[in-house]
């Protein structure tokens, strides 16, 4: 075919930019979906301890979404001697699996926040979020007052693990998947996953753990602080030994 | 398929592969278009387009225009 | 030449493009003084007032949006069906179709942005868009590309003008892109919240690579379709070499796809996507240099023209700004110079450096050639665009400089040691340290925007012009068919 061709045909052109365009996708992108290492296995006593969020953190996860707070804050962690230091072990592919989508981020303005659950207490956070001044003098992060004032809106949040169902993340709606759940991830966490449990959960977490330090009410900071506590926790280094997740990279 | 991407995925083999690919095209298209002094004419001849159409209401001319069809 | 004039009016259409214009200028000073502000509100966080709306997290994708798509997007939207049109000497394909293009792109802008001030996104950068306004926009974009194939397909010319290849390009990578990288399950038919089909690793690979072709295909590709016809117009001369735009146009296309993943070096991305991905933004410099030599050296044995003409000024400076950050980009993809520059203001200033010193520059140049044919009648003020070109000069030389110093700045400090092994610095001290580049920066920004606020107003006087010299035609016509 001649080039002339291509010149003067407005579908030859179509085609071939399409061909051109195709190919880097088709080799960057598709293997990852195939290759069994992209995603390492995280298995303590035979229980994956990488697991779904429960509502009360998906609900979380979604008001930190909603404020745009991975436009300031990354979640991953980079393999170099200051990040150790300063914010933990390197980040795995695996404790973000169930991301949908992802929270890494591309800018620094705030401290990476994938390792920020347990570093500091609820109140310490309820504090920061209304008013991050008052704890961090030279801070830049705007206020969230209104978080601790706003009920939580969880009528959905049923619905939010069934969208999530379909994408791959293992909510369970039968028994059957519950079952499955048990065998994954123990007791306990399969029926915090069970979807027709959901608003159940919530509330419980909610109750219990009492995030706000405001008993009277679920408010949008329950949630968030029940997210930002659960970041990083999933993996407990100590029970690998050293350099073992160094053969996934 | 599949293995054909795996392949692919090996660093060794990712490189030097891309490189081929995009030299091999990347060369052909240059002999393409340098390698012919009547196609060289013609492809040149192309610029001369958004100058050919008739502009009515510019404040100035284009200047000069080399019509070559 | 009124006669003329009247004909060509007719001949195409540039109703749809006058439209565009104008909502190209409107976004663009919108999105940039939301740009100014929330800058600013990084140098004094009371800015954010605690309102909901306007803090920094929900205001950012508005900045972005609307420069990006509301500014950019009506910009190509404009000079594309220009272009085409002049071209193939031929009118747009359907003006119905052209219409539809215009409103669907448009509500996508807005509703967008009100979206995301009121909390509703899918946070992922570049493509927070809520799934029903995803869906408008491919909608949109199929029409786009229906009506600019259609066009070609009934030109008059027999050859296809290189500017054209660019952006044929451009709408196809996009619609790729878009469609790929928002696959997306709403939760119900009446929520606007959805989660993404992939997650983790592969999200943000598809993601990334969306984000990068955005860059290269709608920022990069597009813009030089608008540069291969507004340059050689506004010099009065052909493109410097033909030959060279056809080589530089595929390996463009062909290596841009494969770079995304140098956003994520050393992340728990495979090593292999991110390297692949170094290496080929690496090549990438030389067909980005192709189109910018081509661009620059049209000008050559005419260069008197850069001290006369200010449209001239704006469109080569534009192409200088285009190699510099197409040097600092591979600069920036390799892994040891990205382990400092990332997740820093280095990248913020990179960005900008293409998006105002390319993208914004050679949009205004471009626009400064166009508007008068449009309107048909002479820009009211070339004074004016003389200032406006300093104050955008100047505006993006303060932010560039001021990001690398913060950038590069922190990222030093960052990885800082005292002598006991200890990190010198925390966090908070490296955010103190940015406090004066902030402020610099956002000083640059009021520059910028205030050079586009000149323009808005010299636009519309030239527009009022335009309109006032045709009554008086049309009064002094009406009076000779009465005495005839």
């Amino acid at each position: 075919m001649k080039h002339e061709t291509i010149e003067t045909n407005a579908g030859w052109l179509i085609v071939l930019t399409l061909l051109v365009i195709s190919v880097a996708g088709l080799v960057e992108i598709v293997p990852l979906y195939f290759i069994d290492d992209t995603v390492e296995k995280v298995e303590v006593d035979g229980k994956e301890t990488v697991r779904p969020y429960t509502p009360l953190e998906l609900a979380g996860r979604d008001i930190y979404q909603r404020e745009g707070c991975y436009l300031c804050h990354s979640q991953m962690i980079r393999p170099f001697r200051d990040e150790k230091l300063r914010y933990g072990h390197y980040s795995l592919a695996a404790e973000s699996k169930y991301d949908h989508p992802f929270q890494w981020g591309s800018k620094r303005t705030g401290p990476d926040l994938a390792r920020v659950g347990g570093k500091y207490s609820n109140e310490w956070h309820v504090q920061h979020l209304t008013a991050p001044r008052s704890v961090v003098k030279e801070s830049i992060m705007p206020n969230y007052p209104w978080l601790v004032k706003t009920d939580l809106e969880y009528i959905d949040i049923a619905d939010k693990m069934r969208a999530l169902k379909k994408v791959g993340v293992p909510y369970s709606a039968t028994r059957q998947e519950f079952d499955n759940n048990v065998k994954r991830f123990g007791k306990e966490i399969a029926q915090e996953l069970d979807i027709n449990a959901a608003e159940d959960n919530l509330i419980a977490q909610a109750e219990s753990k009492n995030y706000d330090g405001e008993r009277d009410n679920i408010s949008e900071m329950d949630a968030l602080v029940a997210y930002l506590q659960v970041l990083g926790t999933m993996v407990d280094f100590s029970k690998f030994e050293d350099g073992h997740f160094t053969k996934f990279r | 398929m599949r293995e054909l991407l795996e392949w692919f995925t090996h660093m060794e083999h990712s490189k030097p592969l891309s490189l081929v690919l995009l030299f091999v095209t990347f060369v052909g298209i240059v002999l393409y278009v340098y390698s012919n002094r009547k196609r060289a004419k013609r492809l040149e001849s192309y610029k001369y387009i958004p100058l050919d159409d008739d502009e009515s209401t510019s404040d100035e001319q284009p200047a000069g225009k080399h019509h070559e069809h | 030449m009124a006669i003329a004039g009247l004909a060509t009016q007719e001949q195409y259409n540039y109703a749809i493009i006058k439209k565009f214009v104008i909502m190209a200028l409107l976004w663009g000073v919108l999105g940039m003084l939301t740009g100014v502000y929330i800058g600013f509100e990084l140098a004094w966080p009371a800015l954010n007032l605690d309102i909901p709306q306007i803090t920094f997290g929900r205001l950012r994708p508005v900045h972005t949006s609307l420069v990006i798509f509301g500014f950019g997007g009506s910009a190509l939207f404009a000079t594309s069906y220009y272009v085409v049109q002049r071209t193939c000497q031929v009118r747009l394909f359907s003006d119905v179709m052209a219409d539809f293009t215009f409103w669907g792109w448009q509500v996508a802008v807005a509703v967008s942005v009100i979206g995301y001030m009121n909390g509703f996104t899918q946070a992922r950068e570049y493509a927070e868009m809520v799934w029903p306004v995803d869906l408008l926009i491919a909608i949109t974009w199929v029409t786009y590309l229906i009506v600019y194939v259609m066009t070609l397909r009934q030109r008059s010319q027999p050859h296809i003008y290189v500017a054209n290849w660019f952006f044929v390009a451009f709408i196809l990578a996009t619609a790729i892109l878009h469609i790929f990288n928002n696959m997306e399950v709403p939760i119900s038919l009446f929520s606007l919240k959805s989660y993404s089909l992939h997650a983790g690793v592969q999200d943000a690979m598809t993601q990334w690579w969306y984000g990068h072709n955005a860059v290269g295909f709608f920022l990069t590709a597009a813009f030089l379709g608008m540069m291969y016809y507004f340059v050689p117009k506004q010099a009065g001369r052909p493109v410097y070499s033909y030959r060279l735009s056809i080589i530089h146009f595929w390996a463009l296309i062909f290596l841009y796809m494969w770079v995304g993943a140098h956003h994520l070096h050393w992340t728990a991305l495979p090593d292999w996507t991110s390297t692949l991905a170094a290496t080929f933004s690496i090549m990438l410099l030389l067909p980005s240099w192709g189109g910018m030599i081509n661009g620059i050296m049209t000008l050559s044995g005419a260069w008197d023209k850069l001290r006369t003409d200010p449209v001239i000024r704006f469109l080569i400076v534009a192409l200088s700004f285009y190699g510099m950050s197409t040097f600092e980009g591979p600069l920036m993809s390799l892994k040891s110079v990205n382990a400092l520059s990332h997740y820093t203001d280095w990248t913020i200033g990179h960005v900008h450096s293409g998006a105002l010193g390319w993208v914004a520059m050679i949009s205004i140049g471009s626009f400064y050639h166009l508007i008068p044919r449009l309107w048909e009648t002479k820009l009211w003020s070339t004074r004016l665009v003389f200032i406006h070109f300093w104050l955008a000069t100047f505006g993006i030389v303060l932010y560039i400089s001021s990001m690398w110093v913060a950038g590069i700045g922190q990222g030093l400090m960052l990885r800082a040691f005292d002598d006991y092994g200890n990190l010198a610095y925390t966090f908070v001290e490296s955010v103190q340290f940015l406090f004066m580049p902030y402020v610099v920066r956002g000083l640059g920004g009021v520059f910028f925007v205030s050079g586009m606020i000149l323009m808005a107003f010299n636009v519309a006087m030239t527009i009022r012009q335009g309109y006032r010299e045709r009554a008086m035609l049309d009064a002094k016509l009406a009076a000779k068919l009465a005495n005839a």
